[in-house]
């Protein structure tokens, strides 16, 4: 486990920088440098005022169990909501009603939005679960006549997750 | 899951960019970045459809309202997952909105959006026409940070 900054909440008091034992707190980009951040140190943590900083964890508990039929109708929905998103770009490119496509775009963006969350709940919340790397590794046999297929992007998600 | 064989590229797409967005939740930068390239080779195969009819979308979100959320709901109480009910709970709030806004468009036309701006929730989708942003989302209640502006874009 690793600390990691909430930017939008710090303060810059610094605290974090006076008891950090590494400097991994004092970067230039706002955010924790995580290879030198000690693991499960979480000093900088527990002394910052303002609650900006959490530590990040690197292992994850299997998810719960899904039931196959909520996992069905999620799928549903979210092909429905997919299918609405494809509509409204599919209606984007033919117009050019500057009103229009800002309604247009607001649709295709909240049912993608709409269509992420019902995958969460079926079952692909978390990527290191076993569900997403079964999926991510049948994904090899899917795209096999496929040249442009990114074979090697897919063996490093299955390597790093 | 051998439904997932005949999943279409669009929705193939929305499930890396889920899975994009869990892993910048998480801090890792290396495999979000992967998941937005598959989800970009999912994205670049799309196929786009011409002479498509605008009233298609009012009768697809009627169809979820009248009958998906009712069927998934059912489903979700009786296997007791709370998490798919908050899903759902969000998604038809959504719904019944955009469904609104849809009707509102049909009978003002550009008219709904002459001094008004639109913004959407990145986290539920809840789509906003008026002047300024709420200061919560009022579905699922995150702070006006997460809830951005859609440009006008002049052609």
């Amino acid at each position: 486990m690793h600390a990691a900054r909430n930017i939008a909440l710090c303060t810059k008091d610094c605290v974090c920088l006076f008891i950090c034992p590494t400097g991994a707190t004092d970067t230039e980009n706002g955010q924790i440098d995580f290879a030198k951040c000690l693991d499960g140190c979480r000093l900088c943590v527990d002394a910052c005022p303002s609650h900006a900083i959490y530590l990040v964890p690197s292992v994850y508990p299997e998810p719960q169990p899904k039931s196959e039929a909520v996992r069905k109708e999620l799928f549903a929905l979210a092909k429905s909501k997919v299918e609405q998103k494809a509509l409204a770009k599919d209606l984007l490119q033919a117009s050019n009603d500057p009103s229009f496509r800002q309604l247009l775009n607001a649709l295709a963006t909240s049912n993608h939005i709409l269509a992420e969350d019902c995958y969460r709940e079926a079952g692909f919340m978390l990527p290191q679960s076993e569900t997403v790397k079964n999926w991510l590794q049948s994904l090899f046999v899917e795209h096999q006549d496929d040249q442009n297929f990114p074979k090697d992007v897919v063996a490093k998600l299955l390597q790093l997750l | 899951m051998d439904d997932m064989r005949e999943m279409t590229v669009e929705e193939l797409g929305v499930l890396c960019s889920n899975l994009q967005k869990a892993c910048t939740k998480q801090q890792r930068a290396e495999e979000a970045q992967l998941f937005a390239e598959l989800a970009s080779y999912y994205q670049n195969r799309e196929e786009r459809r011409t002479n498509q009819d605008f009233s298609q979308l009012l009768q697809k979100i009627n169809a979820d309202l009248s009958q998906a959320y009712n069927r998934a709901n059912e489903k979700a109480k009786s296997a007791s997952d709370r998490g798919a009910m908050r899903s759902l709970v969000w998604g038809e709030k959504v719904s019944k909105l955009l469904k609104g806004l849809l009707v509102r468009y049909e009978k003002q036309k550009n008219g709904l959006f002459e001094n008004n701006n639109v913004y959407v929730c990145e986290i539920c989708g809840f789509v906003y026409v008026g002047d300024t942003k709420p200061k919560i989302c009022p579905i699922c209640k995150v702070p006006s940070f997460k809830i951005h502006p859609i440009q006008k874009e002049a052609l």
